[in-house]
């Protein structure tokens, strides 16, 4: 859609065009336009999941607790892992946090589209709404959980120092990668459902071979670099130095890897979206 | 007089498949790569040519032209498979033409379902704000209208319940009268009077009266004919894809309609 802006008789008209493989120009700028759109959405999602389930928002506090009480018998008790002598469960939550944060993000993401599909065809706003919606329920959801973390670092009396102001960039280096995958499996599902069913079985896989159960110090010094092609293992590295950089060291192969993927994943799932955008309706 | 809405030489082309694993799946993309590179012989032509996929080319729009005058009342009119959602869906922005140009003049607000977007869980109350964020409208402005919005749509009394337990016709009632309360440029409205009561339907008729009074568009998409012939001053027909007419006069419209 084009915007153009043309004074006939004196009075400002917006003229808007209507053509074949047009791309808006001021993209962006009609995003904003619709950014009250977005929050009534996100909005809307958030007290849906208060009205519908009886337990509501502790639902987001219940998943990840009850996670980590299951990796910490499993890794710290059973298994007897290491955990340079921080508290187990404290290790296992600082890593499901950005772990969650970015499963989520990316399977919500990716049914974004196809889950939206009643309105898709039937009324138009910037398609990047749907997924952004999912994007700020998702952080929306991480902040809450990230009370029970505060919780447990009083509980352990565990005192953050200076690293923590980089905290934000790691939470948002997992929110990035997330979507970012998530608008490209979003639009590959528009097309191949398949996705539907590759994305949570490559998530389950996801949460063992990162360093939520266990700390990715405990990978072989030989086999570092590989393990760290996964993004999430450099985020999740990351995230729990902030929190406790006297006990662990930063890996800077992981991390700047990380980023670099993160960003390049955003980018290219942008762009993917954008392109196919105006074929949603037809092919969805 | 400028116009609203100019449509010119809008095509819209769909592939249709035949056969195979036209369902979407990525088993297609494996078969048609499997296709290229096998070799064809044997028996495993054989295999590969039971989920031959064709495609065919299906024209939904063949070369549209037509111009809407501001504030006048348009009715489209043709049988199932005509291309009258299609034809709404461009101009709409939902799809997009494979050929032509359309220039709009104004705000389009349109209705093309009764309750898309409507949301079971939440209240009308949050609904009605819900869906005017949904067509465009600015939040102060569904709040400066919410009485109004609710007057016309007769369900007060339910305005606090889920629209869940809404019936069909409370439904259609709330959903026209966000649309309707939009002060929209150009209305576009597709089976909307389908549902609603006869009082309902002369109400609606009434409003969208109201509406083009006051310079407004209204585009209008009815079965009935009725409908069409109290309310439009201009019509289109639709066959194939292809306007077989466009005229003021509604009478000759209906009956090259029916004669189809």
């Amino acid at each position: 859609m084009d915007l153009k802006v043309s004074i006939k008789h004196g009075v400002a008209e917006k003229m808007q065009i209507i053509e074949a493989g047009i791309q808006a120009k001021d993209y962006w700028k009609h995003l904003w336009a619709r950014r009250e759109l977005l929050f009534f959405f996100t909005k809307r999602d958030i007290v849906i999941r208060y009205k519908q389930t009886i337990i509501g928002a502790s639902w987001v506090l219940i998943r990840p607790f009850l996670t980590m009480v299951v990796f910490t018998v499993l890794f710290g008790s059973l298994a007897n892992l290491s955990s340079n002598g921080l508290p187990y469960g404290f290790v296992v939550f600082a890593g499901m946090l950005p772990w969650y944060l970015f499963s989520t993000m990316l399977s919500d993401c990716s049914n974004s589209l196809v889950g939206n599909r009643g309105m898709l065809t039937k009324v138009y706003f910037p398609r990047l709404i749907f997924p952004l919606t999912n994007f700020l329920v998702t952080l929306v959801d991480f902040f809450v959980s990230f009370t029970l973390l505060i919780g447990m670092m009083i509980w352990y009396q565990i005192v953050p120092s200076w690293e923590i102001i980089f905290l934000p960039f790691f939470i948002l280096l997992a929110a990035i990668l997330g979507l970012g995958l998530g608008l490209l499996t979003a639009t590959l599902n528009v097309k191949y459902r398949d996705f539907q069913q590759i994305i949570p079985f490559l998530l389950q896989l996801g949460i063992y071979i990162s360093p939520v159960g266990y700390l990715n110090q405990l990978v072989p010094k030989r086999w570092e670099i590989i393990y760290f092609l996964n993004p999430m293992a450099g985020i999740i590295n990351g995230f729990r130095w902030c929190l406790v950089p006297g006990a662990l060291a930063l890996n800077w192969w992981g991390i700047l890897y990380a980023t670099f993927f993160s960003l390049a994943s955003l980018y290219v799932g942008i762009k993917i979206f954008k392109r196919s955008e105006s074929q949603f309706a037809d092919t969805i | 007089m400028t116009y609203a809405i100019k449509v010119e030489n809008i095509s819209k082309k769909y592939l249709i498949t035949h056969g195979g694993y036209s369902s979407g799946s990525l088993k297609e993309i494996a078969d048609n790569f499997l296709r290229k590179v096998l070799p064809f012989s044997g028996s495993r032509k054989k295999l590969l040519d039971t989920t031959q996929i064709s495609y065919e080319e299906f024209w939904a729009l063949k070369d549209i032209s037509f111009e809407i005058a501001k504030g006048s009342k348009l009715g489209v009119m043709g049988r199932n498979g005509a291309g009258k959602s299609t034809l709404l869906k461009i101009l709409c922005h939902i799809t997009e033409p494979t050929s032509g140009i359309i220039k709009i003049n104004g705000h389009v607000s349109s209705l093309l379902e009764v309750g898309t977007g409507f949301h079971p869980e939440l209240t009308g109350r949050e609904n009605v704000f819900l869906n005017g964020a949904i067509l465009g409208m600015k939040q102060l402005d569904i709040k400066r209208k919410f009485d109004e919005i609710v007057d016309f749509s007769e369900i007060e009394q339910f305005i606090d319940t889920p629209v869940k337990k809404y019936s069909s016709g409370m439904q259609v009632r709330l959903a026209f009268a966000v649309a309707a309360n939009l002060e929209p440029e150009i209305l576009i409205l597709d089976e909307v009077l389908a549902v609603g009561d006869v009082n309902f339907q002369k109400k609606c008729i009434d409003k969208m009266n109201e509406i083009s009074g006051s310079g407004a568009t209204v585009i209008f998409v009815n079965h009935g004919v009725d409908a069409i012939k109290q309310y439009c001053d201009q019509a289109i027909v639709l066959k194939h894809g292809s306007l077989i007419l466009n005229t003021t006069d509604i009478d000759s419209a209906i009956e090259s309609y029916l004669q189809q």
